[in-house]
């Protein structure tokens, strides 16, 4: 009984489904006020991503007539869901609900879940403007997702070169190893890799000068042309929970050994850390730069981002 | 006398393959009279098989019995044998399975399938003895028996790729397979007459027991000439470009039986070479090699793969990079890999079989199978496109799907050869793994959007679903897309650990034809059964539940909050089928039919590519001549390789 | 509780789709400077969006001619309710210099129900931003109405 209880707190409160919004939305918030005080303006209030989601929630759903309605309105659900299940084998430090199935390559195929649903919802919607936007999202995805696998692989090296088959893929191990050696983020082979980290967030959330996808002077939303009310409010959200979840990722793959032994500090000390990492991956890239094109992007990642990323792997693979 | 089950299962695995080529010889003796009588003929046929091969699964792959048969009990005498036998041991049985059952999907298909076209009885005897051929192949336990079995199978499938040979190219691209077919058969036969001229022997045992210690350059010449035959019928590359021109223009039926069946006796050829035969996986160039004829499959095809604008072309490049992804974890030489080979091979034939038989089902219904010209579909074939996402998640790895358990396994494989053996070829293996999964999932997306979702073309606008019983062996093999996925942990226990540690014993495998000691006898060691090591933890049925639970919960948390009265979700009715406000929204301009093509998708992407997909246009030129050019060139590469390397 | 909170977060999240039917650039570029760090619309919560679908307020500017007229009626019928019309400049609300012109179809009433007017060739941005405010709160009175009927 107790254990069930336990499952709908972990599922339900924390860190799951209230802990990701919460947070999540906080940070956009922080975000949209970071980059209007970059810009000398005086920006929207704080809770204003949460306004946008309530407003959301209170228009009219249209469904337009070459949509497939069932899709159409499973894909946002779906999509929330799967960010929230990888949010839940994320551990915060040391605090971890599901230690023994943490695993990176999972967590990095239920991110492509996310993506996907939004592709697959943009497709239902039947429009060509989503036509393009998730011929763009996808483009951007395959952008990020080499850089990212090659982060994976030399922390996975790094973690595991003491394990007896050499490598390690589980969040927990990889925890523990900078509980003991030291954050990954201060041994200096692994600081390229980080710096390509952080390029892969923004484009792993859809951020300003990556968001290609729903480029809205472009292609009117791109993805999302076609959704209204509630299911476009949940997408909103997904974004902002993503946020979140991709910054508590880089904090446990790099910063993972500072853990304080509570877990409400711990969460504390994550979300101060999530504030500072969308600050510098996110709110100062927004207000300088314009937007991509969608062969830059892929030109940026595939040889930039995955070049900082293959260095540390070649070091790490050297012993250093 | 009393009735002894154990020795009668011994004729199990002859009564299923002839059970075929009998069905075969009848169908075209009864099948002209009457349709219904051939059907059941064809149907009966394949069903004993079925049933055959699945009561072997106890005795062989629970039990870890081996079965030898002796065709007229010719056994072997003074350690040499003389007759013609067949050897099922987990491996063959585990292929064997495979093979049955995408018969029966294929064939219970072509029922329905094949209903509009005229002589039929050609088809099903065509049919019947491939899939005869393809059983006889993986179940033979002899060397030339193999590649008899091979002939067969090539030239039944090149007259079943002309078989509609009406469609446009595919005289054409039978004929192409037929001449590089043959050369692959070829250098199979040539193979064969080199180790017979040396070892005295066609025994598949027998030849194991005696190749390791036997030192001589003209089996290393053999080993080329096999391995290329059997890379060859696998379409390994450079073989590709054969298989795309015979896909795109069979029958979706033959598509699945080339693609899941063909294929998987080529990768069946290659582990029982490279383990049994000549036993030299754990030497490091045969990986190198093995490995990387796997990564450049793998690779290629699917970057050729975006390029295509017909369904099925595509669907056959993909079939060829995931066979890549077979060849890649069997080439690591390590358990882990073989079975994550195993799995992987399994799990592409149950998706890529899937995948075939709905762009089968599009072509019935819509007569095309243009990517740029369908669309919209998903209205018009619900059904149909439930279906073929669950075949394109499976194939692009999504959880919780099979396809995401046997290449979650692979990377894992793989990454663990490179951790283990310190080597960065193995690393640069896992990321191309791991970014083509990406690029199959972009090109899956390609297909979803130009098919079934966008705008339907006005030509299309009286489409209908299939019937059912084109969906009912659609359903069979979605449901064993997500069986293997939800539950790989008991198709490892039951399925993949048998067939890897029969992959590797060799020792085993020849005693149980010759006799025990004999492997001993020539300096064989014994087998140590190796243990499966996973580096990570998957649990698909909790992650399952989780998001299960996450997803009502996100629903209950909508349903408190919100208002119906609100919150008007807009039925659509026959009013608002002029109705503007239901129109896609399209810069105010009138709903017109602006369906984004599918070659016009992932511009960013091929625009950074394009030097290389230019040279690839120019490489797959569609000419016989250059194919044959390319399996020849393969050949002597391999040639060279083998005699400087091993 | 929870439909209380929609109907106070109506108001403050209000996001703009700006339909040009005809106009002379000149309302659409002060439109435009509302957003700029002078004004900062965002501040209010105002956000152009790329979509009908999304918004709630739209913003018509331009005499509406003869070819803009359908696709103004159309993409007018795509966005979701509760929504709010501005008519944005004196074109839309007279035709201004335009008028009795061949190919202007206006005034802007003749097509839909216009909620909030701006007068001024071109509207000063303090102008705008008072109409948009105004507009925000019609929207959330509308919201409430929507829930009572």
């Amino acid at each position: 009984m107790t254990t069930l209880l336990w499952t709908i707190f972990h599922v339900l409160v924390f860190p799951g489904l209230l802990f990701c919004v919460v947070v999540g939305l906080l940070l956009a918030g922080l975000d949209r006020k970071l980059v209007a005080r970059m810009q000398n303006r005086v920006g929207p209030p704080l809770l204003q991503p949460w306004y946008d989601f309530l407003k959301c929630c209170g228009k009219e759903t249209i469904i337009p007539r070459h949509a497939r309605r069932g899709l159409f309105l499973a894909a946002p659900v779906l999509g929330f869901a799967a960010l929230i299940t990888a949010a839940l084998f994320i551990p915060v430090f040391s605090y971890s609900v599901y230690s023994t199935s943490a695993d990176l390559v999972v967590i990095l195929y239920l991110l492509t879940v996310v993506g996907v649903s939004m592709i697959v919802g943009a497709a239902a919607s039947g429009s060509p403007f989503a036509g393009v936007g998730l011929s763009r999202e996808m483009v951007a995805m395959i952008s990020y997702e080499l850089p990212f696998v090659l982060v994976m692989l030399a922390v996975g090296r790094m973690a595991g070169v003491g394990t007896p088959l050499g490598v390690t893929f589980s969040l927990q191990a990889i925890v523990d190893w900078q509980a003991a050696n030291g954050n990954l983020l201060f041994h200096w082979s692994m600081i390229p890799a980080a710096l390509a980290m952080l390029f892969v967030i923004p484009c792993e959330i859809g951020m300003h000068p990556f968001d290609i996808a729903e480029a809205e002077t472009e292609i009117c939303e791109g993805t999302l042309a076609e959704y209204s009310g509630p299911p476009a409010g949940l997408f909103r959200l997904t974004h902002c929970v993503k946020m979140y979840v991709m910054c508590a990722l880089f904090c446990v793959l790099f910063l993972g050994g500072i853990s304080t032994g509570y877990a409400a500090l711990d969460a504390l000390v994550m979300v101060v850390l999530s504030v500072v990492l969308t600050f510098v991956t996110m709110s100062v890239p927004h207000a300088v730069c314009a937007r991509f094109k969608v062969e830059q992007v892929f030109k940026f990642y595939w040889t930039v981002v995955a070049g900082l990323a293959l260095i540390s792997l070649i070091l790490v693979w050297l012993g250093l | 006398m009393t009735f002894d089950f154990s020795n009668f299962i011994n004729n199990f695995p002859i009564l299923a393959i002839m059970s075929l080529f009998l069905g075969a010889f009848v169908s075209s003796l009864v099948g002209r009279r009457s349709a219904k009588v051939r059907n059941t003929v064809v149907f009966l046929s394949m069903l004993i098989s079925l049933v055959l091969i699945l009561a072997l699964i106890k005795p062989v792959l629970l039990e870890g019995k081996i079965i030898n048969y002796w065709l007229g009990n010719w056994e072997p005498v003074n350690g040499w044998a003389f007759g013609n036998s067949l050897e099922v041991d987990a491996l063959s049985l585990f292929f064997a399975l495979i093979v049955v059952v995408a018969v029966f999907v294929s064939g219970v298909y072509s029922f329905f399938y094949m209903s509009h076209d005229d002589s039929l009885v050609n088809y099903y005897t065509l049919f019947l003895m491939l899939s005869g051929s393809v059983l006889g192949l993986v179940l033979s336990g002899d060397l030339f028996n193999m590649f008899v079995m091979i002939e067969i199978m090539t030239f039944t499938a090149v007259a079943l790729t002309a078989f509609r040979n009406h469609y446009e190219g595919a005289l054409e691209g039978a004929f192409k397979y037929l001449v590089v077919g043959s050369l692959g058969s070829t250098s199979v036969l040539i193979g064969i007459a080199l180790i017979y001229s040396q070892m005295h022997t066609l025994n598949l045992a027998q030849i194991a027991a005696m190749l390791p210690g036997y030192d001589s350059p003209v089996i290393l010449i053999a080993f080329a000439f096999l391995f290329v035959g059997f890379g060859s019928k696998a379409f390994l590359f450079p073989f590709h470009p054969l298989a795309a021109d015979a896909h795109a223009v069979a029958p979706a039926s033959i598509s699945l039986m080339i693609s899941g069946v063909l294929t998987k006796c080529g990768v069946y050829g290659i582990i029982r070479l490279c383990y049994c035969l000549y036993q030299n996986m754990d030497q490091t160039f045969v990986q190198y090699f093995v490995t990387g004829i796997g990564v450049i499959s793998m690779f290629v095809c699917v970057t050729m793969a975006f390029n295509q604008h017909n369904f099925k072309r595509l669907l056959a490049f993909h079939s060829i990079s995931q066979v890549g992804y077979v060849i890649t974890v069997i080439g690591l030489g390590s358990a882990l890999g073989m079975s994550a080979g195993l799995f992987h091979a399994m799990n592409h034939t149950i998706f890529k079989g899937l995948l075939f038989l709905t762009a089968g089902a599009v072509q019935h219904a819509t007569g095309s199978l243009d990517l740029d010209e369908l669309g919209g579909l998903s209205k018009k074939m619900p059904g149909t496109c439930a279906l073929f996402l669950i075949g394109a998640a499976s194939i692009s790895g999504l959880p919780p799907f099979n396809g995401f358990a046997s290449k979650w396994m692979i990377y894992q494989a793989t990454f663990q050869k490179a951790g283990e053996t310190g080597n960065f070829f193995f690393v640069v293996v896992c990321v191309a793994a791991l970014i083509t999964s990406v690029l199959t999932l972009a090109s899956f997306i390609k297909v979803a959007q130009s098919v079934f979702f966008g705008q339907l073309n006005l030509k299309f606008a009286n489409t209908k679903e299939v019937s059912l019983g084109m969906r009912i062996p659609m359903w069979i093999l979605a449901a064993l897309c997500i069986l293997p996925g939800l539950f790989p942990d008991k198709v490892q226990q039951w399925l993949l650990t048998p067939a890897t540690q029969a992959a590797m014993n060799a020792p085993g495998y020849i005693d149980a034809a010759m006799g025990s000691g004999y492997a001993a006898s020539f300096a064989i060691p014994a087998y140590q059964p190796q243990q499966i090591f996973l580096s990570g933890a998957w649990q698909p049925v909790m992650w399952l539940l989780l998001l299960i639970s996450v997803t009502l919960a996100v629903c209950i948390v909508a349903l408190l909050g919100g208002d119906e009265k609100a919150t008007v979700t807009s039925e659509i009715s026959a009013d608002t089928d002029c109705d503007p406000k239901y129109d896609s929204f399209f810069s105010g301009e009138a709903s017109v039919y602006s369906q984004v093509g599918g070659s016009d998708l992932f511009w960013g992407f091929k625009h950074n590519w394009r030097r290389y997909f230019s040279f690839m246009h120019d490489w797959h030129s569609g000419v016989v001549n250059d194919y044959t050019l390319y399996g020849t060139a393969a050949i002597a590469v391999a040639l060279v390789l083998c005699v400087i390397f091993l | 509780m929870f439909q209380r909170m929609i109907d106070k977060s109506m108001a403050k999240s209000p996001w703009i789709f700006h339909i040009n039917a005809g106009s002379c650039n000149g309302c659409d570029i002060e439109l435009v400077s509302v957003l700029t760090p002078r004004y900062d619309a965002e501040r209010l919560g105002f956000r152009l969006t790329g979509t009908p679908r999304q918004a709630d307020i739209v913003v018509v500017s331009g005499p509406v001619t003869s070819q803009t007229k359908d696709r103004l009626v159309r993409t007018l019928a795509q966005v979701p309710e509760p929504r709010v019309v501005v008519s944005l400049g004196s074109c839309p609300r007279s035709g201004n210099v335009f008028k009795g012109s061949y190919c202007v179809d206006g005034p802007l009433e003749k097509y839909t129900h216009v909620d909030v007017s701006v007068g001024g060739c071109t509207p000063k941005p303090e102008a705008i931003m008072a109409a948009l405010a105004k507009a925000s709160e019609i929207l959330a009175e509308k919201r409430k109405e929507m829930r009572q009927a």
